[in-house]
Order: C-alpha cells, then sequence, then structure tokens
C-alpha cells in the first residue's frame, strides 16, 4: 500500500465538442490530506472532482484511486465510486424516500447490507451530523443545512475512503453554512481524505493541508495553504483571493 | 400468413372514401367550432368571481367529460329520439358538448394564466369588461394555449368517428361498409388509419404553425 | 325506474365486465406504457425507434378505428379468429398504452440530471438509477395523468359494445331494445359512467396526494 497518494490525477485534459475544459491538470491527494480547490467560475473545478469518480469522462491523461484507473476500460465504476462519497452543491437527495431510506439506499443495494444493519448504521449516522430525530422526514421538510447534512451522512454511509465535495455550502443561507463546515471539519480532523471545492476560504485557511487554484481549466497553483494565502505564486491567484477576501 | 392483398378496392371504391372523408371533415369542423364556443363561454364562466356562475361551468365540465362520447351521441340520438334530429346533427351535437367540456378547462387554465393586473388594466383604461376580456384577456389566454387546443382538435377528429355508430356516413363508416362490399377488411381500415393519421397530423402541425407565426408577428411589432 | 329495477342484475352484470374490461386493460396498457416509455427514454437505437413509430401511429387513429383493426383486420391478416371481448381488451391496452407511454417518458424526463448523477456517484447501477430513483420519481409525479388516462379508458369500454361485447352500454341497449324505455335507460347509463369515473377520479386525487414528490 505504501506511500502512493490516494488520488492522483496525471496530464488530464478533456474537451466539451471543441472547447477545452480541463488543460492538462496535474495534482494528487494523500491518503488523510484536505485539498480546497478554488477558482473563478467555469474554470473547470466541478468537471475535475467528477473526473475523480468518473461521472465525467477525460480524453487525455490518467486519474487513479488507490492505484486503479477510472478511465481504464475494464474498471468497475460502480464500485469505483461506492469508495468514494460525494456531496453536491444542491445536496441532491431523494425526494421520494425518507432521510433514512436517503442513507440506506446504496448501502444495501451496493455494499447488499441488510435491512437493519444499514438502518443502524444510517441511524448512527444521522446522530453524528445531529439529526437524529429526523429519520422519518421527507427532504422537502428540512432545512437547507439540514439537508445538506444528511447528504454528508448519505456519501459517508458507504464508508467511503475519500470524499468529494462540490460547493457544499454556496446553495446555503450564512447563518446553515457553520453547521455544515463544523461536520466536515470534523471530518477532516479524524483523517478522511478530502477534496473540496470551495469559495470558504475561511475554512479552507484552517482545514486544508493544500490549495489548488485552477483558471482556464488549468491548475495555476497547487501548494501548501500557508503559502497560498500569504504568497500567491501567480497574478492570478493573487487576484482571485484579493476578490474573494475583500469581498 | 396466406392473406392475399387486394388494394385495388380502394380505388374501386373511392368515391365511398372520398365521401366518407369530406363528412368527417364536415363533422370535425362544425363540432370544433361549437365546441370552442361553448368552452369560451364556459371557460370565461368558469373565471368569473361569482361562485354561482363559477359552478354552473363545474357542473357542466364534471357532467359532460366523465359520460362516454358514444352516449352523448346516444343521448340525441335514442333517448330524445322523438325530436327527430338528424343523425349528424346528433353527432355534432354529442361531439361539441363533450370535446366543451375539455376546451372549457383548457380556456379556463389560459385565462388563469394571464395576470389579472392585465384585466384590471383594461378595465383602468375606460375598456368594458367584454372589450377587455376580447382584446386583452383572450388573445393573451389563446396563446399560451393553443398547443393544448391543437391537442384537442387532434382528438376531437378521431373521436368524430364514433358517429359512424349512429349511422353517420363518414369515413369509419364507409370503412366498414367497403369491408361489407369487399371483405377486403384489412385494407379498408389500414387505408382508413393511414387517412385519420394523415388529417390528424396536418391539423395539428397548422394550428402549431399558426402559433409560431403569431408568435413572430408580436417580436416584429414589438420591434417596429 | 319502472324498466331499470327488472333488469338490474343484466345490467349490473354488465357493469362488472366493464370493470373486469377496464381494469385488465389499465393493467396490461400501464405496463406496456412503461416499457415503451421507457425504450422512448433510453432511446435504445431499433427498438426506441419502432416504438416511436407505434405510438406516433396509434395516437394519430381512432380508438374505435384501432379495435377494428384488432377485431377485423389483424384477424383477416394473420387467419385467426378471436373473439370481441379478447379483442377489445388487446385493443384497449394497446391503445392506452401508446398514450401512457408519452406520459412515462415525460415524466422520466422530468427527473433532474444532476440527481442521476448523485445517485451513481453512490455507486448505483445504471439500471439501479433507473430502478429506484428515476421510475419511482416519474411514477409518483405522473399519478394525475395517469388516472386522467385510466378515466379516459373506462369511458372508452362503452366503445367495445360496437363490436359485440355485452358490457354495460351493450347491455342498456339489449334492455332498450326490450324495454322502449330510451330517456330513462340512456340517463341511467349515463349516470352510472359519470360516478363511476368521479370515483376513479378521486382515487386518483388521493393517491397523488399521497405520493406528492416535493422538492
Ligand atoms: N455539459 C457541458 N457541455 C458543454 N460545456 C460545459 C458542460 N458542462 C460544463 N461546461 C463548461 O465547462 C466549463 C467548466 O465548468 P465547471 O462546471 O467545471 O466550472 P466550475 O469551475 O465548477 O464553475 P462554477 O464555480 O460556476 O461551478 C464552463 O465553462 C462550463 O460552461
Ligand atoms: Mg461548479
Amino acid at each position: 500500500m505504501s506511500d502512493r497518494p490516494m488520488i492522483e490525477i496525471e496530464s488530464v485534459s478533456k474537451w466539451y465538442e471543441s472547447f477545452r475544459v480541463l488543460s492538462d491538470c496535474t495534482t494528487a491527494v494523500g491518503r488523510g490530506e484536505v485539498v480546497v480547490v478554488c477558482g473563478p467560475s467555469g474554470s473547470g473545478k466541478s468537471t475535475l472532482i467528477k473526473c475523480v469518480n468518473g461521472l465525467e469522462p477525460y480524453q487525455e491523461g490518467r486519474i487513479l484511486v488507490e492505484g486503479v484507473e477510472v478511465g481504464a476500460k475494464g474498471t468497475n465504476l460502480p464500485e469505483l465510486r461506492a469508495g468514494i462519497g460525494m456531496v453536491f452543491q444542491h445536496f441532491e437527495l431523494y425526494p421520494h424516500l425518507s432521510v433514512l431510506e436517503n442513507i440506506t439506499l446504496a448501502q444495501r443495494q451496493v455494499l447488499k447490507r441488510s435491512k437493519a444493519e444499514a438502518d443502524e448504521r444510517g441511524r448512527a449516522l444521522l446522530a453524528r451530523v445531529g439529526l437524529a430525530e429526523k429519520e422519518r422526514q421527507m427532504p422537502a421538510d428540512l432545512s437547507g443545512g439540514q439537508q445538506q447534512r444528511v447528504a454528508i451522512a448519505r456519501a459517508l454511509a458507504l464508508d467511503p475512503k475519500a470524499m468529494l465535495f462540490d460547493e457544499p455550502t454556496s446553495a446555503l443561507d450564512p447563518e446553515m453554512i457553520h453547521e455544515v463546515l463544523a461536520v466536515m471539519s470534523e471530518l477532516a480532523a479524524e483523517g478522511m481524505t478530502m477534496m473540496v471545492v470551495t469559495h470558504e476560504m475561511g475554512f479552507a485557511r484552517r482545514v486544508a493541508n493544500r490549495v489548488v487554484f485552477m483558471d482556464e481549466g488549468r491548475i495555476v497553483e497547487d501548494v501548501e495553504t500557508e503559502a497560498f494565502f500569504t504568497a500567491p505564486e501567480s497574478e492570478r491567484g493573487r487576484d482571485f483571493l484579493s476578490k474573494i477576501l475583500n469581498h | 400468413m396466406n392473406y392475399s392483398f387486394d388494394w385495388s378496392v380502394i380505388w374501386e371504391y373511392r368515391e365511398l372514401i372520398t365521401r366518407g372523408f369530406i363528412n368527417t371533415v364536415l363533422l370535425s369542423l362544425l363540432g370544433l367550432i361549437f365546441a370552442a364556443l361553448l368552452g369560451i363561454l364556459m371557460g370565461t364562466l368558469a373565471s368569473v368571481s361569482s361562485r354561482r356562475l363559477r359552478w354552473i361551468a363545474t357542473i357542466y365540465v364534471e357532467t359532460a367529460r366523465n359520460i362516454p362520447l358514444l352516449i352523448h351521441m346516444y343521448f340525441w340520438y335514442i333517448a330524445l329520439a322523438y325530436l327527430r334530429l338528424p343523425a349528424f346533427a346528433c353527432a355534432v351535437l354529442g361531439l361539441s358538448i363533450y370535446s366543451g367540456a375539455y376546451v372549457t378547462e383548457v380556456v379556463r387554465s389560459g385565462i388563469a394564466a394571464v395576470p389579472r393586473g392585465q384585466y384590471a388594466a383594461a378595465l383602468a383604461t375606460g375598456l368594458p369588461p367584454f372589450a377587455a376580456m376580447r382584446h386583452v384577456v383572450y388573445p393573451q389566454a389563446l396563446k399560451i394555449v393553443t398547443p393544448s387546443l391543437a391537442g384537442l382538435a387532434s382528438q376531437l377528429i378521431k373521436d368524430s368517428s364514433l358517429a359512424s355508430v349512429i349511422a353517420v356516413a363518414e369515413l369509419t363508416y364507409e370503412a366498414g361498409a367497403i369491408e361489407g362490399l369487399t371483405f377486403r377488411t384489412f385494407e379498408a381500415y389500414i387505408f382508413v388509419s393511414l387517412l385519420y393519421l394523415a388529417l390528424v397530423t396536418i391539423v395539428s402541425q397548422v394550428l402549431m404553425l399558426l402559433t409560431r407565426s403569431r408568435k413572430s408577428e408580436t417580436i416584429s411589432v414589438s420591434e417596429g | 325506474m319502472d324498466v331499470i329495477l327488472p333488469n338490474l342484475g343484466f345490467l349490473l352484470s354488465g357493469l362488472a365486465t366493464t370493470a373486469v374490461l377496464a381494469l385488465i386493460s389499465i393493467v396490461a396498457g400501464t405496463v406496456l406504457g412503461i416499457v415503451l416509455g421507457t425504450l422512448r427514454y433510453t432511446s435504445v437505437p431499433v427498438l426506441g425507434q419502432a416504438a416511436a413509430i407505434y405510438i406516433e401511429f396509434t395516437r394519430g387513429i381512432p380508438l374505435l378505428v384501432f379495435l377494428f383493426l384488432f377485431y377485423f383486420a389483424l384477424p383477416a391478416l394473420g387467419g385467426y379468429k378471436v373473439s370481441a371481448y379478447v379483442a377489445a381488451a388487446q385493443g384497449f391496452s394497446f391503445f392506452i398504452g401508446a398514450y401512457l407511454a408519452e406520459d412515462f417518458r415525460s415524466g422520466l424526463r422530468s427527473v433532474r440530471p444532476q440527481l442521476k448523477q448523485a445517485a451513481r456517484a453512490s455507486g448505483l447501477t445504471e439500471t439501479q438509477v433507473f430502478r429506484h430513483i428515476v421510475l419511482p420519481i416519474a411514477l409518483r409525479r405522473i399519478i394525475p395523468t395517469l388516472f386522467n388516462q385510466y378515466v379516459r379508458l373506462f369511458k372508452f369500454t362503452s366503445v367495445a359494445s360496437v363490436i359485440g361485447v355485452s358490457e354495460l352500454t351493450g347491455r342498456a341497449m339489449l334492455v332498450n331494445a326490450r324495454e322502449f324505455a330510451p330517456i330513462a335507460i340512456i340517463v341511467t347509463l349515463a349516470l352510472t359512467y359519470l360516478v363511476c369515473c368521479l370515483a376513479l377520479s378521486s382515487i386518483g386525487r388521493a393517491l397523488s396526494h399521497r405520493f406528492t414528490v416535493r422538492t
């Protein structure tokens, strides 16, 4: 198993028709590491992390998750995805299932856990994200922050090796952002490997080990967190930081 | 499959088919006109503030559309046989009252989709209520509901085939006649099916085209 | 009432025939609708196009002509015999199936791609995503449309009398031929359909209320 990074992204490029969304992106996320991905809108952040679990295909380069190449023909994508949790900007809870059922569906269908086992795990995770009493509610009955915490519990239920977050707080009202970030910080503290697209620079500074800064489909900076905040190497990075921090 | 096709019967009995086709078109056209009038009237009633008038519309809609069209036709043709209405008239009555219920619902939803401020604004400029509806509300509502109306028109054309049951010599009836005369069952019914298909497709395409040209009209007006 | 009561048993068994015919056609038509709608939704190469042609053809022709195809034309073509009842059940199922297919397709399409992506991200296979996420959401969303079609079908069953099925309308006309009381008989007939259709609609409303998908 050695020191090989959990996620390795090597010279990845991706096109939509003739439009190049990702250009020669290279980075890696080590075991237990938290990497924040930031950059202006449309720079390809979502696209990049969706390539990691094969939700988006890429045309050039390689992405390895624990040494398994995501884009290779023989790769069992459902199996690979089950090992990586993902949290979305708009929660994407299943609207026809109760909170608990949202958390147990993949446990039962993918991991083939028994109902009792899945329910137990689901309840434990709900308690952990502070929503123990909500298990019977429907997603639409919860606030945005609560829905996002359920979504995190849903991802954790599969005991993932790593978690991907795509702007998990940008659809939330300010007072709810905190409750979601708290859960994420806790996860990081427990040693979860995380790749987080976010504009929450306070969170990045406190929690991230490294910051990846993207612009126009390129990884412009890939540095230690403190280095990024104190002395960004690129003009674009400085620009971005000053805009977002003075905002 | 030992069936040997003989499509020549279609040509042989072209007069029957033509007559049937013309009657289907006439029947549909009259049905459409009366259904539209009834639908606009009842749809407007359904949109007024008076609860009692709205009730009239609701009762009409719920009764007319929850009784099979065939029974509507039997009502005029058999139950009220003493009126001695011609079969064709019975078919038109049945079709318009039945389809009028669907038109009512469409008109009501169309009027509901026009912002209430539009009617109020029209009244405020001094238009009397009827003119306000006629010049401000209906045109906007019509544009919103044209796709649904096109759907209802095709439905009505297809529904008109039930008139054959009360011996109106429209297309379906003539298909039966040709079948009885020649035993070319398959040819007769497939050919008639294709005629209906063509008629329905043309009518709904034309209606949709009309909306599109109306849209471009408004755009050019607003640009000019 | 003088003409209805003595014939009540006869008419009620006609109503039972109508109900069974409607139920068979509703079940078969719904299954057909799901299959065809799914073929259209997933745009399976050849089958998807075949489904599209079938749906367009069926939706373009009158129910009565469609029934004649099943009762007269297809048996003539294939050299087989079929009872009026079976032809009616086949005709209704295939007819309503074409309409339901389009409703199912638009229901399936109403599920946001991001939601499917989230389901995929948790390791569900395409089939599981369809079976556990897309289909149940679509089904719940189209309950009102579905029941509109069922009510339509229930009314359609009266047309089966034209090819000689002895259902409610057919029997009512027989009673009329015997008793000659057209107003009483046809009004009773109309009211019976009215009550049944209203009942069916209210079941639909209750179900759609119970199963609304709120987002
Ligand atoms: N399906 C698609 N087809 C074509 N272009 C697309 C598609 N999806 C995304 N894009 C384009 O790819 C680029 C990168 O999109 P992406 O969603 O990865 O950006 P992002 O960095 O996540 O932006 P945001 O902060 O707005 O979420 C954008 O210019 C976008 O318009
Ligand atoms: Mg994004």
